[in-house]
Formats: C-alpha cells, structure tokens, sequence
C-alpha cells in the first residue's frame, strides 16, 4: 500500500495521515484533528442540519452504486417506534479493489467518526461494522480500535458528554462476495444465508431486522468527519461538481507502481495510470482497462483517452466507476483467458438463489473453457452475447438495466464477459476450431 | 383499490394483491416455479417474469405488489398500473428461463414420477424453445434420502426452495435448508434431524418437478394412467380435502385438494398413507349367519328375515340397543336414528361405543391441525342420533338387553376384554360392517357394507362443515350402500314401504327432518361443503 505522490494542487484529505507511525491510534488521530468534527456535530448541529450538510455536499457513495449519500439519509422514516440501524459495509471483495482495507488498516478512526456522525443524523444508537472474514489483521485492529473509543466515551452513553448514545458491534462475514450487495449483508448480519432480497422495500425503510436501515460503505463513512470540519462547499469544490470529493483509487495489474491512490475525483484515467503508477510495466503498451473492478465494462486503449474518473464521465461511456478498483491490462494479455477468470470468479461466488446467474455463470465458464482450449464453435460467441444478456441485459446502460435477476450480480456477471467479446472479438474467433469434435469442459468445484 | 389492466382486461383490484394472483384470480395465466398460494412469494425462480409499463425491466410478477398511484401518474389518465404478459419480449424471456432451468435438467421424463404432471415439462411445451443450445457436461449428484418417505432427486432439483419455505412456514419444523451456494447449492438435512413429521408428504406434493419424490408411490404407475376423484379424508374428524387417484380396483396415492375451509392446501400423512390400510383387509361380500360358532353365508331375503324373527315375532317388549358410529356417513347415521328412534320407537337405547381419539390435537405454525378425534363424523351421529347413551356398554349390561345393532366402525376399533363378555350375552347381534373385524366376530349376524373409500354420502366435521365423501372405488360382491340395507331393515322390522331412490333422496329427507340440514344437496355442497345452517364454528 504505497501514497500518492501528488501533484501539488491536491493536499491529501483522506491519506493525510497514514504516514504517521501509529496512524491507526486514537492518540495519532486526535493529534491531527480527529473526533473534533464530531464535537462539532454533536455539541452545534441537530440531526436534519447534517442531513442538509451532506446532501449539499453532492457525497456519492463509494461502495460502487454511487446513489448520493444525504438522499439515502433523508428516506429513513422518522418513525420513533422503530429502532435504526448503520451498517458499515468493510466486505470488501470486489477483485481489483483494497482501497478499505487501507482505511481499515491505518486510519479505522476516520471510518468510525464517520459512523457516528451518520448514525447521529438518522437517530441510529446501534452500528454494525460487518467485515468480510478474510480480513482477520483488519478485525483485530478495530477490535482494539473499538475498546479505545469506549474507554475515550466515544462511543456509549452520552458521548462527549453530549446526550447522543451509540453502540457498535462488529461482525464478521463467512467468505462471500455476494454479502457485500446490501440486502444479502442484511441477511447475512441477521444469521441467514446471505441471499439478497427483493427490493422495494429498500433497506432504509424496511432493512436490518425489517428496522430502517443505512449501510455505507467504508470510505464514504471516512469522507463524512471532513465534511463536517471543512464544510459541504469545500467538498463540492474538488473534482465535478455533481460527483464530488477526494477519492480512494486502486491501481493493479500491468502497472509500474500499483497501489493505493488519492486523487480528486475526475482526475484523467491516463494521469492515473501513467503518473501515479508510473506507466505500463517492461515498456509494454496498454490494451485494456477494468476502470470499477471487475464489475464493470472493460474500455479499450482508445477508449482510455481522455476519460476522466468519475461517475458521469465514466457511465456516458457506459461503464461504471463502481468501487474505483482500476485494473490495467498490457499487450501480453490473453483478453479470452482474462474473460475466463472473471467468468470463474462470478460463477464461484453465485449465490444461487435465481436461475439465471445460477445456471448461466457456470455455463458461461464451461464455454470459454472450451475456448481457451481452441475447441471452440462459431456460435459460441453468439451464445456467450445471448448468454450475458440473458442473466443481465444489455450493456447499453444508458437504455437502463435490463437484468433478469434480484440483485445486480446478474449485471455485474453480464458486463465484463459481454465486453470482452464485443471489444476484443478477434482474440474470440481465434479460439474456434473447424473441428467437430468438442473438448469437455472440466466441473468446476 | 387499484384499477389495472393486465392484457387486455382491466380490473379493480386491492391494492397490496400481487400481479400475479391479481392475473390468476381473473383467469391470466402466468407461468411460476417458486410462488406458492401458501407460501411467501420469493421471485428466485424469475419464470413469472412480465412487462410492467414504465418500468424498464421486467418484474416478477409474484413479488410485485399492486400500488395506487398519484392521479398525474397514471397511466393514459386511468391505470395505476398496466402490464403486458404475453409481449414479445416476456415471451422471449420465458424461452431463455426455461433453457437455463433446463441446462443441467436430466432427460428424465421416461423414468420421472412427474411425467404427465411437470411444469417443467408443461411450460417447455407451452413457452420454450424446441431444443437446448448447451453442449457440456452437467451437473451429477446422487440421489439422497431426506426422511423416511422422502427422496430427492438433485438432478432434478431447480431450487425453488417452494419444499424449504414449507418446512419454515406451514409445518414449522425447519428440517430442510440449502446447502453450499451457487451452482452447487442443494437441498439438504441435518444427519440427526430428517424430514420426518406428519405433514412431510406434502413437500413431494408442491414440488413443481420430479425433484422430491414419495417413497409411496415412486415408480408405481403414471399420471394418464389414473382416474382422480374429489373426495375426503376419513381418518380424523377435520375432513380435509383430498383428490383419490386409482386405476381400476386400486388407490394408488392421495394428495390435496384445496379448500381454505378446512385444510388450505394440504393434508397429513396419515390420511396421505391411510389407504392402505384397507388393501389386504379380507372383506365381507355377502351376508354371513352365525349358526353353531360358524358363518356361513346366507342371502338377503335370508338375512333380513333373521332380523324380523328376532326382533319381532313376540319379541316386541325386548329392547335393542343400538351402536352408532362415528365412522360412518351423515345418511347411514340418519337412517340408523330413524330405525331406533322412529321405527322401534319406545325400545332403543342408542350409544356409540367410546371414542377412538389420541390425547390432544397436533397443531403446526401454519394453523394446519390434525384433530384428536380419529373418526370423520362424530358430530354426524351426534346431530343425527340423539339420546346418545354415554357408557352404551354399561347399560346393556345393566339393563341386562338382549338384542343389539351395530354399525362397525371398521378396522380403526379395538375391543377391550371387559366388552367379551357384555357381547356374548346377547341373543342375537347385527353388525353392519366391511370386514371380519373383532366385533363383527361376536356377531350373530353380518351385513356387508362398504368400506370407507367405497361410501358415498356426507360427512360432518369438527367445525360443522357438510362435506360430500365420494367413492372411488366399486362395490364388492353383495355389498350394499349402509343406508340402503337399514332402509330394508326398517321395511322388514317396521312392516314399511320405505323407497329412496338415493343417497340424494336421503339427502332431502334429512333436510325436511333437520333442519341444520335443510336444503342440503350433492350439487350444493360441490367442492368445498357448506356449513350447517347456521352453526359453524370459525366461519
């Protein structure tokens, strides 16, 4: 995990203090402001005063929906009958994306500030953190991290001696990627199978235990202290204004430098790739770019050219920014072989709940199985369009989603494989045989 | 209410209903899997997917809730909502759903139980593509026991999950979950907790597909070759509804018949499995006559002219004790209460021997109840027969009486010892029974009736709800319908003319007697029963 070298027109928001020895204390973090924005809040603005300060911020979540943040705060009903409920979501599994694995790892204070200035504007008093299992290091150190903020009467019964309570339990996951889509987190936190649910209702008028609820991702939490400290006006001012703020991006694959990088939101794809990671490794050229993980449609080197990294600019070129998990493919790469492994990895963590994405991931493995294996048949490309469109609909985002499944799972399954043949169909055909006989694909397990 | 239209029908409907059974209630067919009228919808399947106007993609019909909307919102200024199920691309849609259930479907239909009777295959036919495009190898996996009677096929198997929601919802017993995710999810059990409780039956039942398979019937015969009859279950006294499938003189299974009366959708594996019992029963086909410890068979005429030497003929101021049974239809009972109490008015005293009952009711989460009382109609006697006797046994002894008739409850009945005695103190005793029972043993005279799934009548159950029992299966040699042989018995004994023409005829004549009863008939009472006039309980 390595910072940013800026340019010096960005100061740091997010990463400004990671370089510190420690930086994941609560001595460290108070030392460099921490917890003062949630003095403010708690001691100078009601609840709807910092709904209206986030939403004037324009904050967009991060997790990889974008749905603006102080939006979703103002659907939780004001109900005082039922209790509410914040999750923060630290499942992070999307591939190419470990940019809250930082957060969590060196400056977990941000992410739980966050929490309980959220929580304090939905009139939540009890927050979960739900952490993917693999993350054993990252749970440690917000168990300790937790016990801090106790003792500091951060957390508990009148906090910072304001009248404010929240408590925060924190819950691991079992090894699913599917428990980071909201719904499936819910069920999973609730002690179920980790399905997704339909929706409406959404989670924040019917979620945890049929309660409101509002589940954030990691970094969106750790954006909200500084909006609060530097005001709705200074975010706004950083990248577009419509989708604003500093932003965590992840830089992996054929790249010279990659890791973790905090850049303004909007930031030119190229200055990313070839300033902040240092250009394609061995001098290669670049053929390909996953700009939001791997759920998201691959651009072509073409396609890269003058594309800036933020949420509008990226879906009018009809893809998404998702999670930021950037990832960057040079001319060695077998563009079918790579369509394979994203194609194993959906079909792998499938719940299984609707047909579609159950039936067809796997029957999408087993085709380019047999294509990678040059056994492959004219109208294998055509089945594997009419497959991914099938399970998630066109890739055409601007007509909407067409996707026939609960969750968005099916989209994500159907966006990378259907790119990858549309824009790389060459390397496809080159894997069909004129032989009839047909190679079976193993069993996947 | 919400004014929609679906197709071209528009309807008002209440608002929360889903767009599926709004569509259904008005005969719009829409293909599903998962959605089950008992169970809470899920939309896992996606079959039942349809075109919703200003939504772009296309919904699952059974988790949508029908909204009202703003008047500005609706559409073409009237609809609050408009939906399209048979445009072109719902029905390419259905086409790509059903190939992906069918991608790791075996080609079972030869050897499915479910053949003649499969969604899958219904569906394929009706809304799918002629052949499949997937050329790989498919998923394989044993077949495994999840209970005693269950089996499952995970072949098969398309998760619905409809068989785990039952467990969760209506029997509350939790013993099914799925296992392992994706593509390798299937059903499972806990090795120490198996799909054993009385209502298992039913999850082989509501699975759309040859998955989940009854022990019972597995292999046993085919859908077309069977003929189906409405009828009820004789084996408590809630009466559920059932459909009787047999091929010539055989049931071969029971399964639900719906009626949110009684039973919902659903039935309990005794009376699932309680046909059986009357398989290997060695039956009476003709009149027996006991003469020097033997039977041997006597004819009609013969018969009832015992009965008259017996009970007429100078003996006219002996008293007859009576049996009722609970086992027995609403005529038979009816009639049996006209002989005691009209015809040899003055000498009867009328009981039922002591109930055949478990000690409480077994009741599961949904509601669904199997009653204590393991007979059909014990509120039939009560209404037909009055002055029951509570301890019949104890006044015949008591009141030292000589001559008896009985209606045998049937092979359910066991004799206490203490009632040998009692028995083989009368003179003479008539029992009108299906089979050599125990008690038909101590009689000195047998009439053959029907056995239960043979009787055609009316039963009365634990709520006061009239129901029709109808056969499903022939007459045996002499047997005569129950009614019918009292009816000659009161003709022989009371020196009458009595003549009806049916049990419908019967039918009417308790209705003019009783008139909880009154204007009762087959026709009226159709599929789902009536309640007495006036006296339900729980309506």
């Amino acid at each position: 995990m390595r910072q940013s070298d800026n340019s010096p027109m960005f100061n740091p928001v997010l990463t400004r203090f990671m370089h510190l020895d420690n930086s994941h204390t609560l001595n460290v973090y108070r030392s460099v402001g921490g917890y003062a924005a949630l003095e403010k809040v708690l001691k100078t603005k009601t609840p709807g005063d910092v709904i209206e300060e986030i939403k004037a911020s324009n904050l967009r979540g991060r997790g990889g929906a974008g749905f603006p943040t102080g939006i979703k705060w103002e659907f939780v009903p004001k109900d005082p009958l039922k209790p509410k409920y914040l999750i923060s979501n630290a499942d992070e599994s999307e591939p190419g994306t470990f940019k809250d694995r930082l957060i969590l790892n060196k400056a977990p204070h941000m992410m739980l500030e966050g929490m309980i200035i959220a929580s304090y504007a939905i009139d939540c008093h009890q927050a979960f953190i739900y952490i993917r299992e693999e993350f054993y290091q990252e749970y440690k150190t917000l168990e300790n991290m937790v016990k801090e903020v106790y003792h500091a009467n951060l957390l508990g019964h009148n906090i910072l001696a304001s009248n404010y309570q929240l408590d925060v339990v924190i819950h691991r996951g079992a090894g699913a990627y599917i428990c980071g889509e909201e719904t499936a987190l819910l069920d999973s936190l609730e002690g179920r199978r980790g399905w997704p649910r339909f929706r409406p209702p959404y989670p924040a008028i019917e979620g945890y235990l049929k309660c409101p609820t509002v589940v954030q991702n990691v970094e969106t939490l750790a954006c909200l202290p500084e909006i609060m400290n530097r005001g709705a006006d200074w975010f706004k001012s950083i990248g577009p204004e419509k989708g604003p703020g500093p932003k965590l991006f992840c830089l992996s694959g054929h790249i010279n430098n990659p890791g973790v990088y905090e850049a303004p939101m909007g930031i030119p794809l190229t200055e990313l790739i070839y300033n902040y990671g240092e250009g394609i490794r061995n001098k290669r050229k670049l053929k390909a770019v996953l700009p939001g993980g791997v759920s998201s449609v691959v651009l072509t080197a073409d396609e890269v050219e003058g594309l800036n990294m933020d949420f509008d600019s990226l879906a009018a070129k009809r893809t998404i920014l998702g999670s930021a998990g950037i990832i960057v493919m040079d001319d060695t790469v077998d563009m079918v072989n790579a369509c394979l492994n994203i194609a194993r990895f959906f079909a792998h963590e499938s719940c299984g709940q609707c047909t579609p994405c159950r039936e067809g991931t796997v029957w999408l493995v087993k085709i380019l199985t047999r294509l990678i294996h040059k056994e492959g048949r004219r109208r294998d490309i055509d089945l594997l369009l009419d497959i991914t469109e099938n399970i998630g609909g066109l890739s055409d985002l601007s007509k909407g989603s067409f996707g026939k499944t609960i969750c968005p799972f099916g989209e994500a399954v159907a966006w990378p494989v259907r790119s990858f043949v549309e824009k790389f169909e060459e390397e496809f055909f080159a894997c069909i045989s004129d032989n009839k006989t047909i190679y079976k694909a193993a069993v996947i397990s | 209410m919400a004014y929609i239209k679906i197709d071209n029908q528009a309807f008002e409907v209440d608002a929360g209903t889903s767009v599926l059974e709004a569509a259904e209630s008005h005969g719009i067919k829409i293909p599903h899997y998962c959605y089950h009228p008992a169970l809470d919808a899920v939309g896992s399947c996606r079959m039942c997917l349809v075109e919703i106007e200003g939504i772009p993609k296309l919904q699952a019909s059974c988790n949508t809730p029908i909204r009202e909307v703003p008047h500005d919102c609706r559409i073409n200024g009237k609809y609050d909502m408009v939906v399209h199920t048979r445009s072109d691309i719902v029905k390419k849609e259905r086409e790509n759903i059903l190939e992906f259930l069918l991608l790791n479907h075996p080609l079972d239909c030869p050897v499915c139980d479910q053949a003649g009777e499969c969604l899958l295959q219904d569906y394929s036919f009706r809304y799918g593509r002629a052949h499949s495009r997937f050329e790989e190898d498919k998923r394989v996996q044993p077949n495994e026991y999840l209970g005693s009677m269950i089996v499952i096929n995970h072949n098969r198997c398309i998760m619905c999950t409809r068989c785990i929601r039952f467990t969760r919802q209506i029997s509350g017993t939790h013993e099914l979950f799925v296992d392992k995710r994706g593509y390798n999810s299937k059903i499972a059990i806990l090795e120490d907790y198996p799909l054993d409780n009385l209502l298992a039956g039913n999850v082989a039942d509501i699975c759309p597909l040859g998955a989940l398979l009854d022990r019972d019937y597995i292999h046993k015969n085919r859908i077309w070759n069977l003929t189906t009859q409405s009828s009820l279950c004789t084996e408590c006294s809630i009466g559920c509804n059932i459909n009787i499938y047999y091929q010539g003189n055989q049931i071969f299974r029971v399964s639900p018949r719906e009626n949110l009366k009684v039973n919902g959708y659903f039935i309990c594996d005794i009376g699932r499995y309680g046909f059986h019992k009357y398989e290997d029963v060695e039956r009476i086909t003709s009149p027996l006559v006991k003469k020097n410890g033997k039977f041997s068979e006597i004819s009609w005429e013969g018969a009832f002219k015992e009965i008259f030497d017996n009970f007429a003929k100078g003996k006219e101021k002996y008293l007859i004790a009576g049996i009722a049974s609970p086992f027995h239809t609403n005529e038979t009972n009816f009639m049996f209460g006209k002989l005691m109490n009209q015809i040899l008015k003055g000498r009867t005293v009328v009981g039922i021997l002591p109930p055949i009952e478990v000690e409480e009711d077994i009741s599961y989460a949904s509601g669904f109840r199997i009653s204590r009382d393991r007979s059909p109609n014990r509120q039939g006697v009560v209404d037909f027969c009055l002055d029951l006797e509570v301890n019949i046994l104890e006044v015949v002894r008591d009141k030292k009486i000589k001559l008896m008739v009985m209606l045998d409850d049937g092979v359910e009945r066991r004799i206490e010892d203490s009632w040998i005695e009692i028995f083989r103190n009368l003179h003479f005793m008539v029992v009108q029974a299906y089979a050599l029972t125990p008690l038909a043993q101590l009689a000195h005279l047998v009439l053959p009736g029907p056995a239960p799934f043979e009787r055609e009548g009316t039963l009365t159950n634990d709520q006061g709800r009239v129901q029709w029992l109808r056969p499903s299966l022939p007459l045996k040699g002499k047997t005569r319908p129950d009614w019918e042989i009292l009816m000659e018995v009161m003709n022989t004994v009371g020196k009458r003319e009595l003549r009806y023409s049916g049990v419908s005829d019967v039918i009417r004549k308790m209705g003019d007697e009783f008139p909880a009863y009154t204007g009762m008939s087959f026709f009226h009472l159709g599929d789902y029963g009536l309640p007495k006039n006036g006296q339900i309980k729980d309506e």
